[in-house]
């Protein structure tokens, strides 16, 4: 565990009722490499929203219904390539973040067993800047 | 092995006359199928886990206006398919409670193509 997620860990809120109170949100980053076409990226990201609502929602469900009833905060950015959602999901799973990885059936565009999206969260906003922050939005 | 008839499938109908850029268009289509699911995992539940189950196959189709939308909500009505109408928030590029998306199933993919037989894929080019 790196310093910071140690730091974070014993500093940050524990999970409990006030969850409704703090703004939540999931963010889908998208690999970017795979030059993927708009209905296409759209497509990827239901994938990933439905893959986390039912696999978050096993684990962490009194935090994604209370994403749900914040009105299912989602933003979509970019990672340049699947190297660097590998890194955004090991930083992710460091900071006790919520993950679920897409990949391709390959019907359509593009060769199948791609890495197409990389779901963290719902989490906090704050947690999840952390992580994904610096990257642009699509 | 599923014949095509008993396939299953999802559709999303993208307003058009939107500029939305494509991040915000994925983010409203997500809307529409995590809306979808919830609904059919309680009133559909079979047919939602066959779903999950073989891909969870996902199209994005293109709608005109939100006069389009509206119309193909009252058919989904009219023939009782789930679906759901995605109001944005209005917190970024459209104003609040602009309709962007309509989301429609899980359902046999024969019942979405005769409905949907005249709408363009979204997004391809």
């Amino acid at each position: 565990m790196g310093f910071r997620s140690f730091l974070h860990r014993i500093t940050a809120p524990k999970l409990s009722k006030s969850v409704e109170n703090h703004p939540l949100k999931l963010v889908l980053v998208i690999n970017h490499s795979l030059g993927m076409k708009k209905g296409k990226i759209a497509a990827q990201v239901g994938h990933a929203s439905v893959q986390t609502l039912l696999s978050a929602g096993s684990v962490i469900p009194h935090i994604v219904d209370a994403w749900l009833a914040q009105g299912q905060k989602k933003v979509c950015v970019k990672a340049v390539d699947e190297q660097q959602m590998n890194e955004l999901s090991i930083k992710a799973k460091q900071a006790n973040l919520h993950i679920s990885k897409t990949i391709d059936a390959g019907h359509t565009q593009i060769p199948k067993g791609s890495y197409t999206v990389l779901a963290i969260g719902p989490g906090y906003e704050a947690e999840v800047d952390e992580i994904t922050g610096h990257l642009s939005l699509l | 092995m599923l014949s095509v008839d008993d396939q299953l499938s999802m559709a999303l109908l993208v307003r058009n006359d939107l500029e939305m850029t494509p991040g915000k268009v994925a983010v409203q289509c997500a809307h529409a199928a995590v809306d979808c699911s919830l609904q059919a995992r309680k009133s559909i539940p079979q047919i939602f886990e066959m779903w999950r189950n073989t891909g969870s196959r996902k199209i994005c189709l293109l709608a005109l206006d939100e006069e389009d939308i509206l119309y193909w909500k009252e058919k989904c009505v009219e023939v009782g398919l789930v679906h759901s109408i995605v109001r944005d928030a209005g917190r970024t590029e459209v104003s609040a409670e602009t309709i962007t998306v309509l989301g429609v199933g899980p359902a046999h993919k024969t019942s979405l193509d005769d409905l949907f037989s005249n709408l363009d894929l979204y997004g391809v080019e």
